[in-house]
């Protein structure tokens, strides 16, 4: 039942983290969230309406197509299967639920204890309450509820349980067709292919059945220059068409063979009689009074529909019984819970307060909440809370092409010069790792060779480095200066980041790092969606912000390329550049890891990042949440995520 | 005949009786007010902790003598470039008591009273016998940490002491940019009438619509680097309207009085009459606003730092210490509590004195006091 989720798979996207909290971008794409806030993104924002982004293309007759294209069969797959496999593999857990919910979690050891017992599936419908209404966390409200529109993590987050979707995958991001959605999914020979045929019980919450026609108008949707979708066409945009057959055969053809096709197809899918009429009088898809009663009332595909939403406040989702009932039989597993509230609370502490008061049963904590705020009877009278590995890194990103960061040396002088010690044992409270890079260093296209070793403050070799790259007190002022065109240049800089305490506080501590070698750092917090303008501009020296991970190392190729959209700070290096390419045709997992871990190192080597830290996930559920099992993407974002989580029966 | 019994035997002239100028009378009325000088008092208190914050809490020497000079690094407090670049060229890093040891033995040093730095958080080894500051809940009030530390495991006392700086400069420098404008906008009003106090009545009514918040704000998201000058700057010029419409009432009052038509007379400058006659008998009850108005700047910083919009990070100012307080509200109290008090205390000070100007220079109330 992994519609909408993480089923939306393209590739683009990185949702940055500095500022609040937590976001992500629904697709396998990594996600960039300024702590917590809301991210938009607006890779369209240089589209003329006049361009043209997607030719007529002439598909074959299916006829011809099975002819030519040696189908080979991929993975459909249940994913509350999958997840059951692998508990079943991992045998029972050592403790009881009894006793890991009378449990602290004090250590790592209690910590897996907990999350192996807590995270147990149901053995069967009579231990779930189908009644169950839950009360969930949103740090930031939800500005749309049209799947196109999705740019933040709250959007994708309810988009995830009220959209449809074909694909999804797993913890171990590998992809597969979901079988609530699909019969078959079929990749032809060549890899420029994908044939799927869809279920014929699917409906929209307005009764219209879902079809393979819904597929191709979204692709158009989004491919139409003139419609603003924030964040979903990077990764679409690179199929060449898609086609439907009949209601229930849709094929999608590749402009050419990567590895990464298997993600492009996964894009958020709208109804087409809601939009068919309408998208040509308003493109924007939300500000004609149609489109706007639309947005109120979104017709669902998904498991839950939304059934109230105020805004800045709540968005109420229920169950729909026409999702997994057609002609009054079950066809799919019966979502876990009648109705579910989000709940917007932008602030963590009243988050946390809420949690504690029973107003809501589960949100993301931060570093001091999970040491210090939530150790009490007060926070384990409802409440536990687990934390696992999540692949999200800060760093601090160098203007490459300005005046300081230039060098690569000076860059590699600021990654010795911080002090990364008192960064993770004083302000991260010893909870994170250090970051060794932009892969994860447990994730497969992490280097096998050449293992970056981790920064230590080591203030005379970044002094060294700077006097190599000409940065010197020439005139006895206490301040770095280097003759730039002429002129005396003194290094001052401004790093921007977000308006968290923690972002703060981490670039206080570059500033005093830096101020130890005669480097002036101003440190600027900044509201974030003009930390996303500036940052897209690039028009600044230094930003302090986060990853999530995405799917596929692909994703960071939009980081790091020469040019791509989201190099905020301008790299370039054409072996990078050359090793991307690559990796995208490169169809041997063995050797597109040799390939990611080569621009892993290239990158450690460059320093266009300071890396900091990773970030793991921390959570607090209430107690009588069940089913909660981790990716890297944390507990939602992937399948089966969400719909895992369940409540017990009454008795 | 009789002798007058209190005549001195020595017949030496009797002392003329000297009458007290305005100023002075108002000095002996205050001076009654007991509450009043108590805050005077404890605005003088704060004034020197201001002012010699660097020798109250800091980690660089108020005096020391290196390689046989003279250096005096605190100031650096005051502005980093007054702080002798030998220090950073001899790699000293900011942590100055074993560098002084190990790179010249024959130095000395007068260090603060207190080895904590209002910007950082000192680590294990920087001065014997002193553990490096804790962080996070830990962070409670110890000998070490007088008012515990912040999240960061910065000393709070620290901060405090060189957060006083910022309180009193907001509050003064604000105030006289407001006084400075208020006054000459008033004065020219009031003392020229006709269309330029039409005119100036109007603007002061329009600034009176700037919600200064806002315009602070506003300010903040254009302005590239906001320094706390800027902050003051904005108070400065928003807050002048009570001050020019006091000021011009006066103006008008004193402005028909014998002494300006004297000075008329005698061909003074509109100018002069304005500044040197009129102005000085109109300037105690503009001190009250002014007083009012300083506590009210303290506030507007305070809570301006509170909601993150203050001085760029490290702001050792009362009200980022109460907004680090508010992360871990049950948690860390002495956040919320010392900076609180401060600024309480601080700001009731200046009302009880503005109250004690007030009452010293109204007649009306000096007669109902009695």
């Amino acid at each position: 039942m992994q519609l909408g989720k993480p089923t939306r798979t393209t590739l683009a996207l990185i949702a940055w983290l500095a500022l609040l909290g937590t976001a992500c971008s629904s697709k396998q794409s990594k996600t960039e969230r300024p702590d917590g806030q809301a991210s938009s993104e607006d890779p369209l924002a240089e589209t003329s309406e006049d361009e043209v982004l997607l030719e007529p293309y002439a598909a074959p007759t299916l006829e011809t197509l099975d002819a030519q294209a040696e189908w080979v069969d991929q993975d459909v797959l249940d994913s509350m299967e999958l997840l059951r496999e692998r508990q079943q593999q991992e045998g029972l857990p050592s403790i009881a639920v009894a006793k890991a919910l009378a449990m602290r979690n004090t250590s790592t050891e209690s910590n897996r204890d907990m999350r192996l017992a807590l995270g147990r599936l149901p053995e069967n419908d009579s231990q779930v309450d189908y009644n169950a209404a839950l009360t969930r966390h949103l740090a930031v409200d939800v500005k749309s509820t049209n799947p196109l529109m999705a740019s933040s993590a709250a959007e994708f987050e309810v988009n995830s349980l009220t959209s449809f979707g074909l694909f999804g995958f797993d913890w171990k991001f590998r992809p597969f067709a979901s079988t609530a959605t699909v019969v078959s999914w079929q990749k032809s020979k060549d890899g420029m292919i994908d044939k799927v045929v869809m279920r014929d019980d699917l409906v929209w919450s307005d009764g219209q059945p879902i079809t393979a026609h819904d597929i191709v108008f979204s692709f158009q949707t989004i491919m139409n220059p003139k419609v603003p979708v924030p964040a979903v066409r990077q990764g679409t945009d690179q199929l060449r068409w898609v086609e439907a057959y009949d209601d229930h055969t849709v094929v999608f053809f590749h402009r050419e063979a990567l590895a990464t096709n298997t993600w492009n197809i996964n894009f958020p899918i709208i109804p087409k009689h809601i939009y068919e009429k309408s998208i040509a009088d308003d493109p924007t898809l939300q500000n004609s009074d149609y489109h706007v009663q639309q947005e109120n009332h979104p017709i669902s595909g998904g498991p839950y529909k939304i059934v109230r939403r105020e805004r800045g406040q709540t968005v109420l989702l229920e169950r729909r019984e026409d999702f997994y009932l057609h002609q009054g039989k079950p066809v799919r597993p019966k979502p876990h819970f009648k109705t579910i509230r989000f709940r917007v609370v932008t602030d963590s502490n009243t988050a946390l307060l809420a949690l504690k008061k029973g107003d809501l049963e589960e949100t993301q904590l931060n570093a001091e909440q999970w040491t210090a705020q939530t150790n009490d009877d007060e926070f384990y009278k409802r409440n536990t809370k687990i934390s696992d590995t999540e692949w999200v890194s800060y760093h601090f990103c160098w203007n490459c092409k300005s005046v300081f960061f230039s060098d690569r040396r000076v860059r590699q002088a600021m990654s010795h010069a911080f002090d990364h010690e008192e960064l993770l044992k004083k302000l991260c409270y010893d909870l994170y790792e250090p970051c060794t890079g932009t892969f994860h260093r447990q994730s497969w296209m992490y280097p096998k060779q050449n293992v970056p070793q981790p920064y230590h403050q080591d203030l005379d070799k970044a002094e060294d480095l700077l006097a190599q790259a000409g940065w010197e007190d020439s005139n006895g002022d206490g301040i770095l200066d280097k003759q730039v065109a002429g002129r005396r240049q003194d290094f001052r800089f401004t790093i921007l980041c977000g308006q968290t305490p923690r972002s703060i506080k981490i670039c206080t501590l570059l500033k005093e790092s830096l101020d130890q070698i005669g480097i002036i750092c101003s440190v600027k917090p900044t509201e974030f969606t003009v930390l996303q303008q500036v940052s897209r501009d690039h028009k600044f020296h230094a930003t302090f912000g986060g990853w999530g991970t995405g799917a596929d190392p692909s994703t960071s190729k939009n980081i790091f390329a020469t040019g791509e959209n989201r190099n905020y700070g301008q790299y370039s290096n054409r072996r990078v550049d050359d090793l991307f390419y690559q990796g995208e045709r490169e169809f041997d997992r063995d050797k597109r890891a040799e390939i990611y871990g080569q621009i892993h190192n290239q990158l450690w080597e460059d320093q266009p990042y300071t890396w900091l830290f990773y970030r793991n996930a921390f959570y607090g559920f209430n107690k009588r949440l069940r089913g909660y099992n981790f990716s890297p993407r944390g507990p939602y974002s992937y399948s089966p995520g969400f719909d895992a989580i369940w409540v017990p029966a009454a008795n | 005949m009789t002798t007058d019994a209190s005549s001195s035997p020595d017949h030496s002239p009797a002392e003329p009786l000297v009458s007290r100028g305005f100023w002075q009378e108002t000095w002996l009325r205050f001076r009654r007010r007991r509450l009043a000088m108590s805050a005077l008092y404890f605005v003088c208190f704060l004034g020197l902790v201001a002012l010699f914050s660097p020798c109250i809490a800091g980690t660089k020497p108020v005096v020391c003598q290196y390689k046989g000079n003279l250096y005096f690094p605190a100031l650096g407090y005051w502005n980093r470039a007054w702080e002798n670049p030998i220090f950073r060229k001899d790699r000293f890093r900011n942590r100055y008591p074993k560098n002084l040891a190990a790179k010249d033995p024959d130095s000395w040093a007068v260090w603060p009273l207190v080895y904590q730095d209002p910007y950082r958080r000192v680590r294990d080894d920087e001065w014997d016998g002193q553990p490096g500051n804790p962080t996070g809940a830990d962070g409670r009030p110890n000998r070490h940490n007088w008012f515990g530390t912040d999240q960061s495991g910065v000393d709070v006392f620290a901060q405090m002491v060189h957060g006083t700086r910022i309180a009193l400069l907001v509050g003064f420098v604000s105030m006289g940019i407001a006084a400075a404008i208020g006054v000459v906008v008033g004065a020219l009003a009031g003392f020229l009438g006709g269309w330029v106090d039409v005119l100036l009545s109007r603007l002061i009514e329009l600034v009176m619509c700037i919600p200064s918040l806002v315009l602070i704000l506003s300010l903040i998201a254009i302005i590239e680097e906001v320094t706390i000058w800027h902050l003051m700057a904005v108070i400065g010029v928003t807050s002048w309207t009570g001050i020019a419409r006091l000021t011009r009432a006066e103006f008008l009052k004193l402005k028909r009085m014998e002494f300006v038509t004297a000075a008329q007379a005698l061909g003074a400058s509109k100018f002069r009459i304005m500044f040197r006659h009129i102005l000085r008998n109109a300037l105690a009850p503009i001190l009250v606003p002014i007083t009012f108005g300083i506590a009210a700047a303290i506030l507007v910083e305070s809570g301006l730092s509170f909601l993150g919009f203050g001085a760029p990070p490290p702001n050792p100012s009362w009200g980022t210490l109460l907004n680090s307080g508010r992360v871990m509200i049950q948690q860390t109290w002495w956040l919320i509590l010392f900076p609180g008090l401060a600024i309480f205390l601080t700001v009731l000070a200046y009302n009880l004195i503005g109250e004690g100007l007030q009452e010293a220079t109204d007649p009306r109330l000096r007669k109902a006091e009695k």
